[in-house]
C-alpha cells in the first residue's frame, strides 16, 4: 500500500540527519527574545488549551471524585491524577444537547466540541470546534495555530445511522464542512511543528518562480520589465520574510544548545512509521504536545487516543475485545482498565507540563487541559452526562482542586457549551453564543 | 515599488521624437503664436499653480506634445470655451473670433495627431490578472469554480474605470502571499488519477473527501443510465406503430437511439414482447402491450405512458416476488456478518439478479399458504437473511400471478426464467444497510457494503453491464470503480479496519476485536493477507457443520483484496509518467501557450526535486508542482505583449494601416489571450488555442468567426460582468452599499444579489443575442427573479425554482433598460435619503460620458436622513443652485437626478419621500427642455444626448478591450466604431468586431513608446472619484 509506504519508507533527508546529530529543539517561550532577561510577569505567558479524548465512555462504577483540594478523593479510574489533584477540576453532569437523541456513536460525537447540529448523509456539516475557535485567536502568534493528533487512524464511510464516520474520528473542525486533518504519525507531527515544513515548501516555490521571472526579464521589452520587477521584488520580499522566520528558529535552537538549557524537554525526532505499541505511541504524542506548548510552537492541541467506535486493541491490558466491543460491557474490569489507561496518558501529559517551569509556576498553570469522552455509559450509549476533567489554572483565571457536580441542575444550567463559553472568555474570545448555549457555566 | 517604465519611457521619449521625425508643424507655430497668449490672457489668472481649479494648471503646458498627452482636458477646455462657460462670469468674455481660433486649433491638434498615429497599438503594459480574471481563469483551467480569489484585495481601476490594465494592477508582497495561499488551495483540489489529474469541486483535505468525490461520480453514472422498463415499453410501442407515427422506415435501433435508450436492451425487450411461446407473466405482459392503443386514432401520450408504467410496475412486482435470496454461509465460531462471509452473500446477489426462484411459484392445487412469522431484526453481527426471507414470503403471499395452473409447471418456470433473464430484480445497488437487502432501515450509505461499524464498499452492477451498457459504457464504469479505489484507497482502508477491528474473530477473541499491529508497511503485504486468509480457512474447515461455500467465499475475498492492492500498487507505479504528462498539459493551459522544451524539463525537474529532496509523496509533490505553476509569472501575468519568450513564427498576413509608431502583429497565442480576456475575462479555450497553434487567428475571417462564437458562449458573461460593473461603477455593490437594513428590511441578501445580477443579465442578453446597444437605454424589458420582482411590484414570477425571467413591457412597472435599475438607484443613495446629485452625476458622467469638473474642497452637506429634514431634497438643491458658483456645475446634472425622485433610496417606486411629502419629478434639463420622471429622462437622452451615450460606450469598450487608457491615436477608431454601429442598427457585435479587427487590437508596439505621464493619470483618476463620492 503505497499510501503508507510513501510516508516512511524513504531514506532520511539531509535535514533529518542533521537533526539527529543536533538532537534537540527550540527554546521555551520568550527565551529566544529575552534570553538574558529576568523572569517575565505571569501575565506575559501564553494560555494553552488541550483536549485529550477517550471514545465510548468510562466505567461508571469507578469514575467518581469527592471533596476539594488536598482532601479530594479520587476513585480507581481517576487515581492516576492523584499527584496533581490540587490542579484539576473533576466536572460531572454536563452534556451537549445537539448530540442527544441523534442515534448512536457518530451522532454522539460529531460536534462534541462545538455543540452544533450535525447533518446526516453525504454532506458533512458540523460546527467550528472550541479548540479551533481558540486557535483562530491565539494561533496567529505561533508557527502552527494548532496540532490535531491521534493514535487511532480516522475512519471513513458511513455508520448505519447514516452519519459519516468522519464524525466519529474528528473532534477538531476548522469549518463546519471540514475537520482538521489528523496526524497519527509521531514523526510527521514532529516535522509539522519543528521542521517548518510549510516554509521549506514555500521557499522552494518562491525560488523557482524567482528564477523564472529573472529569465523572463532578460527576454522581454523594457516597458514590461518594470512590471516584472515589481513581481520579482514582491517574490524576494516574501522569500526574505520566510527566510528570516526560519533563521529565527535556527538561532533559537543554537542558543538553546549553547546554554544547554535544561528547562527544555529533550526529544529526538521520533522514528518514521507507527509505533507498534499503543503505550509508546501515546507517550510520544504527549511528549510532542508538551514540547510544543513549552516552546510555543503552538498553543492549542487536541489528541484522540481512541476515537469513537475505536478499533484499538489492548493486549497489554489483557483485554480480549477491541475498544468499542469492550465498551458495550463498560462496567467490566476490562473496560475500567481501558479507561484508566487513557486517564494515565492524560495524567502523564499534565504532569509533564507541570514539570516545565514557567515564571513562578509551570506550563500547566498557564494551560487548560481537558479530558473528555463522548459518552458516560457505553453499554447504553448514554451521553446525557459526560465525564470531564480540567487540569491547569489557565494563568490564574481558573480555580482548581474542585469537584463540580451539575447533575441536579436544570438542563439549561449544565451545558458543555456553557463551559466552552466560560473557557473562551478566558482566552479572550468573546462570544455571545456558542453551540446551544448563550450563558456561562455557573460556578466554574 | 518604483515605477520603472516611467523612467525608461522618459529616457526614450526623446529618442522617439527623433526616430519619428515629426517636422515642425503649423499647430506648433500656432501654439506659440495664438494659444499661449490667449491662455495667459484669459485663463492662467485662475488656472495655474498647485491649487488650480479643477487641478488644471494651464501654465504648465509648454509645448504641443504636452497638450497631446493630456488631450482630453484640452478637448474639455475647447468645449467649455465654446459653450461660453469659461471664463466664468463675471470675468470678461473673450471675443468670439479668438475663441474660435482656439477651438479650431484644438481640432487641428486632434486631426493632426490622428493622421500621424492612427492605429497605434499604444503601450499595453504587461500586467497581472485582475481578481475577477484570476477566478474565471482558475474556473476554466480546472473545471471547478472555486472562487479562491475572494480574499484578494480589491483591484484599483485605471483612468477609464477598469481594473484590467497594467496602469493600475500592481503587485505587492501582501498580494503575493495571497497568491501563494490561493495556489495551494487550488492544488488541494487536485485529484491524482491513473491517467492524469482532475480537480474536485471541494478540497481533498481528509480521506472522506476522496470517497465523496469518487462515489459521486459513480452514482451519477448509474442514475444517468436508461433503466426504466416503462421507457422501453413505450419505445417498443412507438416501433410497433411506426407507420401510424409516420416513421414507416425507422428501425428498432433508431427508435432506441431517438429515445436515448440502450439499443441492445430494447431489442431484448422487443423479443420478449413477441415471444411465441409465452406463458404466465410473459403472456400477461404481452397482452398489456397489445392493449396499448394504435396512434392512428387520436391518442393521449399520457395514457400510453401511464399504461407503460403499469407494465413496468407489473414486471417489478413479479421480479421482486421471485428474486433469488442468499444468506451468509454458516461457519461455527464466526459471526454471521463476518466480512468475508458477508461479501460472499453480496456477490451471490449480484450474480443472480437475472434468475427467478422457482420455489416462489405456487401450484393452484397447493394447500393454502401459512404465513410466516416475521422475526425481529437480528442482534449485532448476525445475518438478517431469515428475516428477509419471511418478509418476502409474506409480501408474495397474495400474488395470484405466481400461481401455476395444473400441468403447466414446466412452461411457467421457463416463462418466469425468461422474464427474469430480461428483467433483473435490480440493475445496480446504490446503498446498503446492515440488514441488506431489507432496506427499510439504515439507508443512505452510498455504495456501502453494509458492514456494522466498519467501512466497506461493494460493487453490484452486473445486470447493468450485461443488459444496458455497451462496451464503452462498461469500460467507463470499470474505470470509475477503479478510480474510486485509486483515489480513495478504500480497499486498503477497509482492510486496515478489518485487520484491527474485526479479524480477532478468527482467533476466538470475539467480534470487533483485532490483531496486533504489524509494522504498518507490512499490513497490506501479500504475506499478511494470506496468513489471515488461512486463519479464516482453518476456521471454515474446522467443523463438518460449516457451509462448504464459506471456503470459496473466504478465498475469493482475501485473494480479491490482495489482487486489488497489488494492482493498485502497479497502477501507482505506472501512473506517474502519465500524471507528469498531465502536469505539463496543465502548465501549458495555465500559461495559455505550449511550453518550450526547456520549460518542460524545468517543471519536471522541480517535481522530482520536491519528490526526492523534500521527500514528498507523489500526490504532495504534484500539489507542489501545481502550486508552483500557479505562482509563475506566465500564469499570473498577461505576458501577451512581452517579447521573445515564445518564438513567434507568425508573419503579418493582412495589410496594416500605416502607423507612425513601429509595431508588429501579436503572435497567435498572444492574440488568443487578448481575445479571450476581452470577451470572457478568462483564458482561451481549446478551440481558440487550436487556432493559435494553426497560426491563423490573424486572418480576419477566422478572428471574426471566433469572436462571434465567443460572444454566444456563456463565458461572455465575463464581459457583461467586468465591463458593465466597472463602466457603470457597481462592481463593488455586493460588499459596499450603505443601505440601513433596519429602515429598509426589504433589502435582504437575496434582493441585494438580485439587484447586482439584473444589469449583468441584461447586458449578457444583449451580447449573446447581438441586440441593439440602444436597448441599454430604451429596452422596454428587463430580467427579474422572484425577490426582485417583488421589489418591483411585478406579479409573481415564482414557479418554485427561483429562476430569472424576462419581463416585457416593463415600463408599466417603471422599469426597462439600465437607467431605472434598482442597483443604480441604491448605489447612488447615501442610506436614508436619495441623492439627486449622485444619481444625476452617475447618468451624466458614467452613462453619457460627459465630463463634469470636480467639486470644490468644501461643499455643504445635505442632511443625512430624508425623513428628518425640513425641506425635500429637491428644494434644498434648488437653494444650493442659487449660488452662481455652485450652479455652474449643478445645472449640468441635478435635473438628471431629480427626475429619479420617483425612486426611493433602495430603488423602490414611490410617490412620497421618507418624510411623507409627495415627490416632484418635473425638471428642466440643460438647454431648457422640460421633462418629468424617468420617462422624461429617457426622452431627453433620446432627443439630445444619444450621441454622447454611443460615444461613451465606444470609448469605454475600446479602453476595456485594449487594457489601457485611450490616447489620441484611438480617435479614428472611435469614429469607425460609431459609424459601424450606426450602419448596423447599433447591433452590439458591430462595435465588438470593429474593435477586434482594429490594428490597435491585433498589433503591439515594438519600440519603447512615447511615455504617457503616469502621474497625470493618477491625478485625473482622483478627480473622477471625487466627483462620484462627494455630494
Amino acid at each position: 500500500m503505497s499510501r503508507l509506504v510513501n510516508k516512511f519508507a524513504l531514506p532520511l533527508s539531509r535535514r533529518a540527519v542533521l537533526r539527529g546529530a543536533g538532537c534537540t529543539v527550540a527554546l521555551p517561550f520568550l527565551e529566544s527574545l529575552h534570553a538574558l532577561a529576568d523572569t517575565p510577569p505571569a501575565a506575559a505567558f501564553p494560555k494553552r488549551f488541550g483536549v485529550v479524548f477517550l471514545g465510548c465512555g468510562i466505567n461508571e462504577d469507578h469514575w467518581r471524585a469527592e471533596g476539594q483540594g488536598a482532601d479530594m478523593k479520587l476513585s480507581k479510574t481517576l487515581s492516576p491524577l492523584e499527584p496533581i489533584k490540587q490542579k484539576i477540576n473533576v466536572i460531572d453532569g454536563l452534556y451537549v444537547h445537539a448530540l442527544t437523541g441523534q442515534g448512536i456513536h457518530p451522532g454522539q460525537t460529531g460536534s462534541l466540541l462545538s455543540g452544533a447540529h450535525i447533518s446526516k448523509g453525504a454532506i458533512i456539516h458540523s460546527g467550528i470546534s472550541v479548540d479551533q475557535m481558540i486557535a483562530s485567536r491565539v494561533g496567529e502568534e505561533t508557527p502552527q495555530s494548532s496540532i490535531v493528533l491521534a493514535c487511532d487512524q480516522p475512519m471513513t464511510g458511513y455508520h448505519e445511522s447514516n452519519f459519516s464516520l468522519a464524525y466519529s474520528s474528528h473532534l477538531s473542525w476548522q469549518s463546519p464542512e471540514s475537520p482538521v486533518p489528523i496526524e497519527v504519525y509521531p514523526s510527521l507531527a514532529w516535522d509539522y511543528l519543528f521542521d517548518n515544513r510549510g516554509s521549506v515548501q514555500n521557499l522552494s516555490i518562491l525560488d523557482r518562480v524567482k528564477d523564472r521571472a529573472r529569465d523572463l526579464s532578460k527576454s522581454i521589452s523594457s516597458t514590461d520589465k518594470g512590471k516584472l520587477d515589481e513581481y520579482l521584488t514582491s517574490v524576494r520580499e516574501v522569500e526574505r520574510r520566510v527566510e528570516s522566520m526560519r533563521k529565527d528558529k535556527v538561532n533559537a535552537d543554537d542558543a538553546a544548545k549553547e546554554r544547554n538549557a535544561l528547562a527544555v524537554a529533550m526529544m529526538d525526532r521520533p522514528a518514521n512509521g507507527l509505533p507498534e505499541d499503543l503505550r509508546e505511541h501515546s507517550r510520544m504524542m504527549c511528549d510532542i504536545i508538551a514540547l510544543a506548548f513549552q516552546t510555543n510552537k503552538t498553543r492549542v492541541a487536541s489528541f484522540i487516543i481512541s476515537h469513537d467506535l475505536s478499533a484499538l486493541y489492548y493486549p497489554f491490558l489483557n483485554v480480549k475485545d477491541g475498544h468499542h466491543s469492550a465498551s458495550h460491557n463498560n462496567n467490566s474490569d476490562d473496560y475500567e482498565r481501558i479507561a484508566r489507561f487513557h486517564v494515565e496518558q492524560y495524567a502523564y501529559l499534565a504532569l509533564k507540563l507541570d514539570s516545565m517551569k514557567e515564571g513562578n509556576g509551570t506550563v500547566l498553570d498557564n494551560s487548560c487541559l481537558m479530558f473528555l469522552s463522548n459518552m458516560w455509559i457505553g453499554r447504553k450509549h448514554d451521553n446525557f452526562r459526560l465525564p470531564v476533567v480540567l487540569a491547569g489554572g489557565l494563568g490564574g483565571t481558573l480555580e482548581t482542586g474542585r469537584t463540580l457536580n451539575y447533575l441536579k441542575e436544570s438542563e439549561d444550567n449544565r451545558k458543555m457549551c456553557s463551559l466552552y463559553l466560560s473557557l473562551l472568555d478566558r482566552y479572550g474570545v468573546k462570544q455571545d453564543q456558542f453551540g446551544d448555549s448563550s450563558t456561562r457555566l455557573k460556578g466554574l | 515599488m518604483k515605477f520603472r517604465p516611467f523612467l525608461l519611457g522618459f529616457l526614450f521619449s526623446g529618442q522617439y521624437i527623433v526616430a519619428g521625425g515629426t517636422p515642425p508643424h503649423k499647430v506648433d507655430q500656432q501654439f506659440d503664436k495664438t494659444v499661449k497668449p490667449f491662455v495667459s490672457k484669459y485663463c492662467v489668472g485662475c488656472h495655474s499653480g498647485k491649487n488650480a481649479p479643477a487641478q488644471f494648471d494651464l501654465k504648465s503646458y509648454s509645448n504641443v506634445d504636452m497638450v497631446r498627452d493630456d488631450f482630453a482636458r484640452w478637448a474639455l477646455l475647447s468645449e467649455r470655451l465654446q459653450n461660453q462657460e469659461m471664463p466664468p462670469k463675471p470675468m470678461p468674455a473673450p471675443p468670439a473670433a479668438e475663441v474660435q481660433q482656439i477651438v479650431d486649433w484644438v481640432k487641428a491638434v486632434r486631426a493632426d495627431e490622428i493622421r500621424r498615429t492612427d492605429g497605434d497599438p499604444g503601450v499595453v503594459l504587461t500586467r497581472r490578472l485582475s481578481k475577477a480574471e484570476y477566478d474565471y481563469t482558475i474556473r476554466d483551467l480546472t473545471g471547478q469554480d472555486m472562487k479562491v480569489a475572494k480574499e484578494f484585495p480589491v483591484d484599483p481601476a485605471n483612468e477609464a474605470g477598469f481594473a484590467n490594465s497594467g496602469e493600475s494592477l500592481t503587485m505587492s508582497p501582501v498580494l503575493l502571499n495571497k497568491y501563494l495561499k490561493a495556489a495551494r488551495e487550488v492544488a488541494n483540489h487536485a485529484v491524482l488519477k491513473p491517467d492524469g489529474i482532475d480537480f474536485a469541486a471541494f478540497p481533498m483535505k481528509v480521506e472522506t473527501d476522496r470517497e465523496k468525490y469518487a462515489i459521486k461520480r459513480i452514482l451519477s453514472f448509474y442514475s444517468a443510465q436508461p433503466t426504466d422498463f416503462a421507457d422501453y415499453f413505450e419505445a417498443a410501442w412507438r416501433y410497433r406503430y411506426r407507420t401510424s407515427l409516420k416513421k414507416p422506415n425507422t428501425t428498432l435501433t433508431a427508435t432506441s437511439v431517438n429515445a436515448k435508450l440502450s439499443p441492445k436492451y430494447l431489442a431484448m425487450v422487443w423479443d420478449i414482447l413477441h415471444d411465441k411461446d409465452a406463458a404466465g407473466p410473459v403472456l400477461k405482459l404481452q397482452k398489456m402491450f397489445l392493449a396499448l392503443p394504435d396512434p392512428k386514432t387520436s391518442v393521449k401520450m399520457s395514457d400510453v405512458s401511464g399504461d407503460c408504467a403499469a407494465m413496468r410496475d407489473f414486471v417489478v412486482k413479479i421480479r421482486t416476488h421471485t428474486a433469488m435470496q442468499f444468506a451468509t454461509p454458516h461457519v461455527e465460531g464466526l459471526p454471521g456478518q463476518s466480512e468475508p462471509l458477508q461479501n460472499y452473500k453480496l456477490q451471490e446477489f449480484s450474480e443472480h439478479r437475472r434468475e427467478s426462484d422457482p420455489k416462489d411459484l405456487r401450484n393452484d392445487n397447493d394447500p393454502p399458504l401459512v404465513l410466516p412469522e416475521i422475526p425481529a431484526y437480528p442482534p449485532l453481527h448476525q445475518d438478517a437473511a431469515p428475516r428477509w426471507a419471511a418478509l418476502s414470503a409474506k409480501a408474495r403471499a397474495e400474488d395470484v400471478d405466481l400461481i401455476v395452473p395444473h400441468g403447466e409447471r414446466a412452461r411457467y418456470e421457463a416463462a418466469f426464467s425468461r422474464l427474469a433473464a430480461v428483467f433483473p430484480d435490480g440493475f445496480y445497488v446504490t446503498e446498503r444497510g446492515r440488514y441488506f437487502p431489507d432496506d427499510s432501515t439504515d439507508k443512505g450509505r452510498f455504495l456501502s457494503a453494509g458492514y456494522h461499524n466498519a467501512m466497506g464498499y461493494f460493487r453490484d452492477d452486473l445486470a447493468l453491464q450485461q443488459l444496458i451498457l455497451d462496451d464503452s459504457g462498461k469500460k467507463e464504469l470499470d474505470r470509475l470503480w477503479n478510480e474510486f479505489d485509486y483515489v480513495a484507497d478504500y480497499t486498503a482502508h477497509t482492510w486496515e479496519q478489518f485487520y484491527f477491528n474485526q479479524s480477532g474473530e478468527a482467533f476466538g477473541r470475539g467480534t470487533e476485536s483485532g490483531s496486533p499491529r504489524p509494522t504498518d508497511h507490512a499490513l497490506t503485504d501479500t504475506e499478511v493477507i494470506s496468513k489471515m486468509r488461512d486463519a479464516y480457512l482453518a476456521k471454515a474447515t474446522a467443523s463438518p457443520k460449516n457451509d462448504p461455500a464459506a471456503v470459496e467465499g473466504i478465498r475469493t475475498h482475501f485473494d480479491g483484496v490482495n489482487a486489488t492492492l497489488r494492482s493498485l500498487e502497479k497502477q501507482r507505479m505506472a501512473a506517474e509518467p502519465k500524471q507528469l504528462e498531465a502536469l505539463v498539459s496543465f502548465a501549458a493551459k495555465a500559461y495559455r501557450r505550449p511550453l518550450t522544451p526547456a520549460e518542460r524539463k524545468d517543471l519536471l525537474a522541480y517535481y522530482h526535486h520536491v519528490r526526492t529532496q523534500n521527500q514528498l509523496s507523489a500526490e504532495d509533490a504534484m500539489r507542489e508542482a501545481i502550486a508552483s505553476v500557479l505562482m509563475e509569472p506566465d500564469f499570473l501575468y498577461r505576458l501577451d505583449s512581452a517579447e521573445g519568450f515564445v518564438a513567434s513564427s507568425s508573419k503579418p498576413n493582412f495589410v496594416r494601416v500605416s502607423i507612425a509608431t513601429p509595431s508588429k502583429p501579436l503572435s497567435s497565442y498572444a492574440l488568443a489571450s487578448r481575445l479571450s480576456y476581452f470577451l470572457w475575462a478568462s483564458m482561451p479555450d481549446e478551440e481558440l488555442l487550436r487556432h493559435a497553434k494553426l497560426n491563423d487567428l490573424q486572418q480576419p475571417a477566422v478572428l471574426l468567426a471566433q469572436t462571434k462564437r465567443m460572444m454566444k458562449d456563456q463565458r461572455a458573461r465575463g464581459l457583461a460582468t467586468e465591463f458593465t460593473g466597472h463602466w457603470l461603477n457597481f462592481s463593488l455593490f455586493e460588499t459596499n452599499n450603505s443601505v440601513d437594513r433596519m429602515r429598509f428590511p426589504q433589502f435582504t441578501d437575496e434582493l441585494r444579489e438580485a439587484m447586482f445580477e439584473e444589469p449583468i443579465r441584461f447586458v449578457e442578453n444583449i451580447i449573446q443575442g447581438n441586440l441593439s446597444a440602444l436597448d441599454l437605454l430604451y429596452g422596454n424589458y428587463t430580467f427579474v427573479n422572484p425577490p426582485l420582482a417583488k421589489h418591483y411590484g411585478i406579479p409573481n414570477t415564482d414557479d418554485g425554482t427561483n429562476r430569472w425571467v424576462r419581463v416585457d413591457n416593463a415600463g408599466q412597472y417603471g422599469r426597462g433598460g439600465l437607467l431605472p435599475m434598482a442597483v443604480f438607484m441604491t448605489q447612488n443613495s447615501p442610506g436614508l435619503r436619495t441623492s439627486p446629485v449622485k444619481r444625476g452625476n452617475w447618468v451624466v458622467q458614467k452613462v453619457l460620458g460627459i465630463r463634469v469638473p470636480p467639486p470644490p474642497p468644501v461643499v455643504p452637506e445635505l442632511p443625512s436622513d430624508e425623513s428628518k429634514s425640513e425641506l425635500p431634497v429637491r428644494a434644498m438643491l434648488a437653494k444650493h443652485r442659487e449660488v452662481p458658483f455652485c450652479a455652474s456645475c449643478h445645472e449640468r446634472f441635478d435635473s438628471f437626478g431629480l427626475a429619479y425622485e420617483g425612486y426611493g433610496p433602495v430603488g423602490d417606486v414611490r410617490s412620497t419621500d421618507l418624510a411623507g411629502r409627495p415627490v416632484d419629478t418635473a425638471v428642466v434639463y440643460p438647454g431648457g427642455v422640460k421633462g418629468a420622471g424617468f420617462e422624461g429622462l429617457r426622452s431627453f437622452i433620446k432627443d439630445h444626448r444619444q450621441d454622447h451615450f454611443i460615444d461613451n460606450l465606444c470609448r469605454k469598450m475600446l479602453s476595456y478591450s485594449l487594457s489601457r487608457s485611450l490616447q489620441l491615436s484611438d480617435e479614428g477608431l472611435i469614429d469607425v466604431m460609431k459609424t459601424n454601429l450606426a450602419a448596423n442598427g447599433n447591433r452590439f457585435d458591430s462595435m465588438i468586431e470593429t474593435v477586434v479587427l482594429s490594428p490597435q487590437f491585433r498589433n503591439k508596439r515594438t519600440a519603447p513608446p512615447q511615455q504617457q505621464q503616469p502621474t497625470t493619470q493618477v491625478a485625473s483618476r482622483k478627480v473622477d472619484e471625487h466627483v462620484t463620492t462627494r455630494q
